[in-house]
């Protein structure tokens, strides 16, 4: 059975969505046999293999013993119910649906509630959304985009499809003329990434570890029309050069990384030139998200709470503590939480070792479709169905546009959100 | 190689940052314990210049260490790169974070894309396995 899309005259079929990553693409076809994906078009290979699935699939446990779903669920509510100080994290890979159970959940338990935002792009998508930030859709940026930088980002290894879905190779609406003509990639980076090959030697900007601050403010000297100095000595003839492109920009777009992220101390740089960029031009900000719904953690928490990450609540007062301190970094740090429910995330492979090995010496509960670090050192270990595969949802893109993610074959696995459901209800 | 001979390799002081590989991100994808994601996570992209200061060859296992822990990946000559002898890139992956620190300032974010490890050739000795790890 093939599954696709095809906009012929007044026939429509249906495209499905990647969730390998925060682009979302949505012109996936399929080709299915006996309930197994069999062929994948259009995806990267990155996406390929999510929508394939993969080759160990998580195993329901307690206690390294294969269970049933109910043993599972009821001993994860005893330990979250046991916990003084339990921690939910995860996020970035789960519905929107099973995120919103988690924020109900942290507030049942009195939890510390944290996405992997909290350690990459949070401080900007909390910018984005305190509108302190420009930003502009993707679509937006594949039909009018002219000047798309791409500061401490590597797009063509991070986001395999996002130069050609939206920021370089498309014809858009007002870039008919596509990347031969229309559009000035440019590559801001420390080292000359895959991304960084195409701008050529020409609009590839190598700046120093930790140069971001600076470089920026030499760009807003050089748009304020003064000599742009760097401790690194940067040529300013090309710095000269560079804020030239920008000034002329008809729809610039700023694709910002992690790059950009780990090495700004605060934003405040960043900040002022987008001002300065935007009295002159008229210039937008996307985060470049790596997991598919990290943004849509943002969202959920911040329309509950006014915060995007790093929360505790308390049972007894409404208002939640926020701060660095409650964030998963913090308080794994200081050894502050006695439980943790991890759900479509491994810390133990993306925290640092050193404060990732807290988690080892308390009872955790796993909720993913996949055998990951985190599941394998875990009390509980409960499989869920992956989204946009076998599980319906909805997720939110990098851009902060809202994309419906449809199943397309059948599970026995329960969803995500389901199983929360399941915890909520036995606790 | 015996002892002694690894005793006289010579150590180097490197800056480490790390980054994205789409080939490595699919073998993610498929199986975090399987050939694939160990063979393409556990590697230290070096500068030509800093793989002659080691005495090594391309390919060679190297003992990277500090003060948070120790692994053993495989040394790789970086291929598109700018000169960038004294800075070794590594993908974001469970050996990397063997060895990303956590600085004390209470800000909740660990340093990614910025530190220190001694390098020394271990040629001989075995990568370091994904279940060693932790
Ligand atoms: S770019 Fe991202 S969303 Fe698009 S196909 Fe690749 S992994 Fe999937």
């Amino acid at each position: 059975m093939v599954f696709s899309v095809f906009r012929f005259g007044d026939y429509l079929s249906e495209y499905f969505v990647c969730t390998g990553c925060a682009l979302l693409c949505d012109d996936i076809e399929v080709d299915v046999q006996e309930n197994r994906i069999n062929t994948v078009n259009a995806a990267c290979r990155k996406g390929v293999a999510r929508m394939k699935g993969c080759t160990d699939p998580l195993v329901c446990t307690v206690d390294g013993k294969e269970e049933g779903i109910d043993k599972a669920v009821q001993k994860a509510a005893s330990i979250l119910r046991d916990a003084k100080n339990p921690l939910i994290f995860g996020h970035g890979n789960s519905s929107s649906e099973a995120q919103k159970l988690s924020i109900d959940l942290a507030k049942m338990t009195g939890a510390y509630i944290d996405d992997t935002s909290s350690f990459c792009q949070g401080p900007l998508v909390e910018a984005i959304l305190q509108e302190k930030l420009k930003t502009c859709t993707l679509d937006d940026v594949r039909h009018r985009a002219d000047v798309i930088i791409f500061w401490g980002a590597d797009p063509s290894n991070s986001h395999p499809r996002h130069l050609s879905r939206y920021s370089y190779y498309p014809r858009g609406k007002e870039r008919q003329r596509g990347w031969e003509e229309d559009r000035t990639l440019i590559s801001i980076d420390i080292r000359r990434s895959d991304t960084a090959l195409l701008c050529k030697d020409e609009r590839f900007y190598r700046i120093p570890i930790s140069g971001d601050a600076e470089f920026m403010e030499a760009l807003v000297s050089s748009l304020s029309g003064k000599v742009p100095k760097t401790s690194f000595d940067y040529e300013k003839k090309r710095i000269l050069e560079l804020s030239n492109v920008l000034r002329k920009a008809k729809f610039g777009v700023i694709c910002a990384g992690l790059g950009l992220v780990y090495s700004l101390e605060q934003l405040d740089p960043l900040f002022k030139l987008m001002d300065k960029l935007n009295e002159l031009s008229d210039f937008h900000l996307i985060p470049m998200v790596g997991q598919y719904n990290m943004r849509g953690f943002n969202h959920n928490l911040f329309e509950e709470t006014g915060y995007i990450n790093r929360l505790k609540f308390d049972p007894q007062n409404d208002e939640p503590l926020h701060g660095p301190e409650y964030s998963i970094v913090e308080t794994l740090y200081n050894k502050k939480v006695d439980a943790a429910l991890i759900i479509g995330s491994d810390p133990l492979s993306s925290l640092p070792y050193s404060i990732a090995q807290n988690l080892k010496d308390i009872p955790l509960i796993t909720i993913d479709p996949c055998q990951t670090l985190t599941a394998s050192r875990s009390t509980v270990t409960i499989p869920c169905a992956l989204g946009g595969v076998e599980a319906d949802g909805t997720a939110v893109r990098m851009d902060g546009a809202e994309v419906t993610l449809k199943k397309i074959i059948k599970t026995d696995r329960l969803t995500d959100h389901e199983i929360l459901k399941m915890i909520m209800e036995a606790i | 190689m015996g002892f002694g001979d690894f005793l006289t390799l010579p150590e180097i002081k490197l800056r480490v940052v790390t980054c994205r590989n789409v080939f490595q991100n699919t073998a993610q994808e498929t199986s975090r314990f399987g050939e694939d994601y160990e063979r393409l996570s556990a590697v230290i992209m070096l500068d030509p210049k800093d793989i002659t200061r080691l005495s090594i060859k391309d390919g060679e296992t190297v003992a990277l260490r500090n003060g948070h822990g120790k692994v053993v990946v495989k040394a790789q000559r970086s291929g598109q790169e700018d000169a960038h002898s004294g800075i070794a890139y590594m993908l974001n992956s469970p050996w990397s974070n063997a060895l990303v620190p956590v600085p004390d300032t209470g800000k909740g974010v660990p340093k990614y894309k910025d530190f220190e490890v001694t390098v020394q050739g271990s040629k001989g000795e075995k990568v370091t396995g994904i279940k060693q790890l932790f």
